[in-house]
């Protein structure tokens, strides 16, 4: 792409558009071209903040903006139709989705479908994947510190929906917990092990009747019989901030992981502790958390270079693929 | 001074050893007691995200009889608080919505005429004095014996401004603070990236307080431990106010205070504690050091 700016879009400027669109802006090598924001109100108020960047109503009017690259931070239930129309409608080659990719397992196949088609680089926002203790952790894992892993567990928990009743409208639209919060927990487990087959699944609704607000799942893994469970809530009292932690135990050891430090506890009785102040964090600007520009700069370059960038469409669909059967599993049960 | 990290049960090296504290955070009257302790050892302000805790904290503090006076540095807004508001009430329209009935309810005149002002212009500055306004009315009617020193901008929003290049947006907030003999304060992630714009939007970089990330690791030092210094050597005089200083708990305090020192226009430090003892030792070591010459 040699020193042209990528010309990128945002579409939808919630929470997450909104910090996308400020890391974007200061990004080298990045052109923020236009914002679409349905919502009239939260248009009129970022008229002013966005300057000479047009803010668009609609889809539509990305068209003759020869845009490189569009984010997509739009409520999970609208990733399908948003994506499948800017390729329909060429209106860019590269898709960054915020996670998870789709609502249902057919709706990703099908854009994956459409994205290999399409050409271009695609990429959805798990973003653990860029934080410095679970990649550290991986390479743990990776490099054999613990022996052949036996099984491991995962937390994903909030306090998002502490206190709060009959609240199913919310809750539906964010798409229940387990696309929420409970997809963090997933592509950290099919990340750090691959695939698997689903044992068991409970939910317990605390919100509202038959609202999904705590899932406990298991999992097991042929031929090497790994064991794993993973619990997600968005209703655990005193999580000030959402927080996954994955602890595995191998045959040499076990690795404990969260978003503030990886403990790497050995048989032989030897313990390292690594906070993220030891795995160099540092970015060139920091807003939220640093892997958030991490993760908008490795898609950025990705796109620029034409190398593939993950998890890609591809690899995320897996996700949606899990989470689809333990809805199904609940659902029979 | 000392900072309400503790009370909002926040750590940031582990939010699992922030859950674990068996001490009463949450209590205001335990709060007021360590404010009290810190003010007695060495600090001499109090620095809090607005919120329904601090506030009763605020009002705890004033039946001290041994307080006289405390400096007070409001953050606003408490981020965190309205990013889960948000996610409950459906994004920023719900938020508005919620916040506009909060303000209505309130019967806070000054800032009931801005947010009129605010609603029918949809004006980013109109809809942030009108904020303002309530929140800076909402402490000082709390409190006989606080001084309003200064009100910083919590660092969500002044990094976000910085990214977008929003100095109509500073020089607003600037503007309105400094009418009302209120130093305007900023809390940043991004210390380098903001001294350079403020010096480059002729934003008088003397007039300001600015609470910035300083530690012997570079734990938050963004770019880096060695951009950040460079800036702060390049201050006019000290304004600022070094924030996690204790890299949250992995540097002992003697060791943190030491690089302190070695620094140039710190204006102060913020600290938070979670113990009456950490309160009387942490705060008489950092007074100590930085007060010797």
């Amino acid at each position: 792409m040699g020193t042209e700016k990528l010309r990128v879009a945002i579409v939808g400027l919630g929470k997450m558009g909104l910090l996308h669109t400020s890391i974007l802006n200061v990004i080298p090598n990045v052109q923020l071209a236009a914002v679409c924001e349905k919502n009239s109100l939260t248009r009129r108020v970022f008229k002013k903040i966005l300057g000479d960047v047009p803010l668009l109503a609609d889809l539509d009017g990305l068209s003759g903006l020869d845009i490189d690259s569009v984010f997509i931070t739009t409520p999970t239930s609208s990733h399908f139709k948003v994506a499948k129309q800017v390729y329909e409608s060429h209106l860019a080659r590269h898709l960054f989705i915020e996670k998870p990719l789709t609502s249902n397992y057919d709706d990703s196949r099908e854009l994956c479908a459409l994205a290999n088609r399409k050409g271009g680089i695609n990429m959805v926002g798990y973003l653990r994947r860029f934080m410095v203790t679970f990649v550290k952790a991986k390479e743990l894992l990776s490099e054999g510190y613990i022996g052949e892993p036996s099984s491991f567990r995962i937390t994903a928990y909030s306090s998002d929906f502490v206190g709060v009743s009959e609240s199913t409208e919310i809750s539906e639209a964010r798409g229940g917990v387990l696309r929420d919060l409970g997809s963090y927990a997933i592509d950290i487990a099919l990340w750090f092990f691959g695939g698997f087959q689903l044992r068991s699944a409970e939910n317990h609704s605390l919100t509202a009747s038959g609202a999904e607000d705590s899932v406990l799942f298991s999992v097991y893994q042929e031929p090497n019989s790994l064991l794993g469970t993973v619990s997600v809530s968005w209703c655990e009292e005193g999580y000030r901030m959402p927080e996954v932690v994955l602890y595995i135990e191998g045959s040499k050891g076990a690795i404990e992981v969260s978003d503030d430090r990886v403990r790497l506890s050995l048989s032989n009785g030897n313990e390292s502790v690594w906070f993220r102040h030891s795995l160099n964090d540092n970015v060139k600007f920091w807003l939220g958390a640093p892997e958030y520009y991490r993760e908008d700069e490795y898609f950025v370059e990705s796109a620029r270079n034409g190398s593939v960038a993950e998890p890609s469409f591809e690899t995320a669909s897996n996700v949606d693929l899990l989470i689809d059967l333990i809805k199904r599993k609940l659902k029979k049960d | 001074m000392i900072g309400d990290n503790p009370f909002h049960r926040i750590s940031h090296l582990s939010q699992e050893r922030a859950r674990n504290r068996t001490e009463d955070l949450g209590d205001p009257k335990y709060a007021a007691n360590l404010i009290h302790t810190a003010l007695e050892n060495g600090a001499n302000g109090f620095t809090f995200s607005v919120s329904e805790t601090t506030i009763a904290i605020l009002k705890e503090l004033d039946k001290l009889e041994t307080i006289s006076n405390v400096r007070l540095y409001p953050v606003v807004p408490y981020a965190f608080e309205y990013v889960r508001f948000a996610a409950q009430l459906g994004g920023i329209p719900g938020l508005v919505r919620r916040f506009g009935i909060d303000m209505l309810k309130s019967r806070r005149l000054g800032a009931i005429g801005y947010g009129l002002k605010g609603a029918l212009t949809a004006d980013p500055v109109d809809l942030m004095k009108t904020y303002l306004s309530y929140e800076i009315s909402r402490v000082r009617s709390s409190t006989n014996k606080g001084r309003l020193d200064s009100v910083w901008l919590h660092q969500l929003i002044t990094d976000m401004a910085l990214a977008l290049n929003l100095d109509w947006l500073f020089k607003s907030y600037f503007d309105f603070l400094t009418s009302r003999k209120i130093t305007p304060g900023f809390n940043t992630g991004n210390f380098a990236f903001l001294a350079e714009k403020f010096d480059t939007w002729n934003i008088d970089l003397s007039k300001v307080l600015i609470a910035a990330p300083f530690n012997r690791v570079g734990f938050q030092m963004t770019p880096s431990a060695a951009d950040c210094e460079k800036a702060l050597m390049k201050m006019p005089k000290p304004v600022v106010i070094a924030i996690s200083v204790l890299a949250a708990g992995f540097i002992p305090p003697k060791e943190a205070a030491d690089y302190l020192a070695t620094l140039p226009n710190i204006k102060g430090v913020a600290l938070g504690v979670s113990k009456l003892k950490h309160a009387t030792e942490t705060f008489e070591i950092f007074k100590k050091r930085l007060d010797s010459p």
